[in-house]
């Protein structure tokens, strides 16, 4: 609970820069809009008319957003929890958990892909709390708990409720 | 009134076989394991099992998925007030007074009223459902494309305009929501839309990829980035019970806040957290011991606005089944369940799916008793799943989340995108971007798009078909007030105020 003094808003540049991001985003829509087709038929309105309003909305609060972010930072903002700075090597372990198990998952099947995952990120988000790693120990601990949670998932949802989640062995049990 | 009893009855009888039973019993029992647990809310764990629905029946899976919602509502005050995090939008009230009891030795008493009051609101709630939600559907049977859009209308702005913080980050919310609806197929010509040539993007993005990607792997990011370091220190329990004078203070506080809670979450105006402020406001102003309040903490601080929260809760469900307009995040999700049965949620469903329905009417009250009973005596055992540590929670999180994504259409790339998803979560918090009007954007954006388009077709391709119809006009001008009268009033004060200090300098 020390932390909430420490507290700060992301600075006004990183403001500008989610700002200037709505309006890319407002602006790739625009592009993606005017391949659209605007054969309205009997309703007046086509299916391209949604996508324009869309478009012009996100990037008008885009625009707004950065003058804001300009004159002062955003509004009535709430501090963000947490720490003022990220730790950014941290999250790279657990999303590079959620990259392996999307990269491995159709050849390693599903419980491994997931022991793979759990343990990247559970090392990061040790790492995130200031402790060790542990050594060759904490990572056998990892994967058997990173097993003992994908196992029974695995079991539960493809026996008992016919899901089809891959599995590395053709009776599959793992 | 008979008809009803005889639908309410045939309710009973089918969730009280011992199949449903046992769904609502572990629904209930998940549901409050998630709501005490941090990181995990209701919404989330809907959307990671809906996988269930390829195979358990839909009244079975309804039944279930209301369990955890309403377990959630139980077991997120138990956090709330021995942690002081709450774990849904609609505890946070809870914890301002709830905490500061415990912290003077009165979380026993605070727990009580929680769940006690939750008992009493989620009851009387639920009674209120039975007697209008069939009236509401048999007008509803009268509406017509326009007023739907309108009534969506309304839900957008409440949505994105009046919760939160920022009326500009809500609507900015609300607009990339609607841009992710607008991904794949166009329901009324087929068009296909923002695909970049992707196939996986033709059937669309699913709300359950989104709702897991923004909550489950968000959150887990932002752990890993920001709240490393955060310690948190937990209260001691005592002994859950009440005393004579706190009955006395927490039984009018329970009824004013299911009066605030119910209607709040009926009209499509969403959320729980402007009822639980509400009550919490009220229960200040009326309280004989105001100077409880934010110091020792009041009981009535708690037992209001937990009244309020599980009152609206229950409310929600009145727009989901009789209009099929989602309201809050979790309502969205279980339209998308029943969407995966191919049931159309809406005025029809009272007569095509009856009995659905009031099974899941009848495991409300069911589920409510259950509910008090794991919360009450069992109250320490949920305590315990605060012990475990952050790192293998969260990591656990995320192969729960594998499961909701991956098992929905067994595609890899679903698994990039719920990543991409969860940095969009990351940069949404950090910058106090609400996040609620991105999923109610998405899943109700297609649907109002069909409704604007086929109401302006109505009209013979004229938009003065939304003014002249009376109960489309009705609910424009409810729009307008709900977006001007927040803004009027803060004027005024300003002016007020203006006034007063020019006086008090000349």
């Amino acid at each position: 609970m020390t932390d909430s003094i420490e507290q700060a808003a992301p600075g006004p540049l990183y403001q500008t820069l989610v700002g200037v991001a709505a309006v890319a985003v407002g602006g790739v829509m625009a592009f993606g809009a005017s391949a659209i087709p605007s054969d309205a038929g009997y309703a007046g309105i086509g299916p391209n008319a949604l996508p324009w309003f869309v478009a012009a909305v996100l990037m008008l609060c885009g625009a707004w957003l950065v003058w804001e972010a300009r004159t002062g930072g955003y509004r009535s903002m709430e501090p963000p929890s947490g720490a003022p700075r990220a730790d950014w090597l941290s999250a790279l372990w657990v999303a590079g958990g959620v990259v392996a198990n999307a990269a491995l998952i159709t050849t390693i099947g599903f419980v491994l892909a997931c022991t793979l995952c759990f343990m990247l990120a559970v090392r990061g988000l040790r790492r995130a709390e200031g402790k060790g790693h542990g050594g060759a120990r904490q990572v056998l601990i990892d994967a058997i708990t990173g097993l003992l949670i994908a196992a029974p998932v695995f079991w539960l949802f493809n026996k008992l409720l016919a899901l089809n989640l891959p599995a590395i062995t053709a009776g599959g049990w793992l | 009134m008979q008809d009803l009893w005889t639908h309410l009855m045939g309710g009973f009888a089918t969730a009280a076989s011992g199949a449903n039973l046992m769904w609502a019993f572990v629904g209930c029992a998940l549901g409050t394991a998630i709501g005490v647990l941090p990181g995990l809310g209701p919404a989330v764990t809907v959307a990671m099992l809906l996988p269930i629905t390829a195979q358990v029946d839909p009244t079975a899976s309804m039944i279930f998925f209301a369990g955890i919602y309403y377990g959630a509502m139980y077991g997120g005050s138990t956090t709330s007030i021995l942690l002081n995090t709450p774990g849904e939008t609609g505890t946070m009230v809870t914890a301002l007074e709830g905490f500061k009891m415990a912290r003077h030795g009165r979380a026993g008493a605070a727990l009580a009223t929680a769940a006690i009051g939750s008992f009493f609101a989620g009851t009387i709630a639920t009674v209120l459902v039975t007697l209008f939600a069939p009236v509401l559907a048999d007008f509803a049977v009268t509406l017509g494309p326009p007023e739907y859009f309108c009534l969506m209308l309304l839900a957008f702005t409440t949505v994105s305009a009046v919760l939160g913080q920022s009326t500009l980050r809500g609507m900015t919310a609300l607009f990339i929501g609607l841009a992710m609806g607008l991904v794949g197929m166009d329901q009324i010509t087929g068009q296909i839309r923002y695909t970049a040539g992707i196939p996986e993007f033709m059937d669309g993005i699913e709300t359950v990829l989104v709702a897991v990607g923004l909550f489950a792997v968000g959150e887990t990011l932002y752990v890993a980035l920001y709240e490393g370091r955060s310690n948190l220190t937990m209260n001691t329990m005592g002994r859950v019970h009440m005393t004579r004078q706190e009955w006395k203070r927490s039984i009018p506080a329970w009824i004013r806040g299911t009066g605030l809670g119910f209607p709040f979450g009926v009209i499509p105006a969403g959320g729980t957290e402007i009822p639980t402020f509400l009550s919490y406001a009220t229960e200040r102003k009326l309280s004989r011991h105001k100077e409880e309040f934010g110091t020792t903490g009041a009981i009535e601080g708690v037992a209001g606005p937990e009244a309020a929260n599980n009152a609206a809760v229950t409310g929600t469900l009145v727009p989901l089944l009789t209009l099929g307009i989602p309201t809050s995040v979790t309502a969205a999700i279980l339209l998308s369940a029943l969407q995966n049965y191919g049931i159309q949620a809406g005025p029809q469903l009272f007569t095509t799916s009856s009995g659905l329905v009031w099974a899941l009417i009848a495991s409300l009250y069911i589920g409510n008793v259950m509910l008090l009973v794991l919360n009450l005596p069992l109250v320490g055992l949920w305590v315990k799943l605060l012990r475990i540590p952050r790192a293998p929670l969260y990591a656990g999180i995320l192969i729960f989340a594998t499961v909701g994504v991956y098992g929905m259409r067994q595609s890899a790339f679903d698994l990039y995108l719920m990543l991409a998803i969860g940095l969009l979560g990351v940069v949404m918090r950090r910058f106090d971007f609400p996040t609620a009007p991105v999923v109610v954007g998405m899943i109700l954006g297609p649907l109002a798009e069909a409704h604007l388009r086929n109401g302006v077709a109505i009209g013979g391709g004229h938009w003065g078909v939304f003014f002249e119809r009376p109960m489309s006009a009705f609910l424009l001008g409810v729009v307008a007030i709900v977006l001007l009268l927040p803004r009027l009033m803060k004027w005024l004060g300003a002016r007020r105020a203006r006034r007063q200090a020019a006086v008090a300098m000349g």
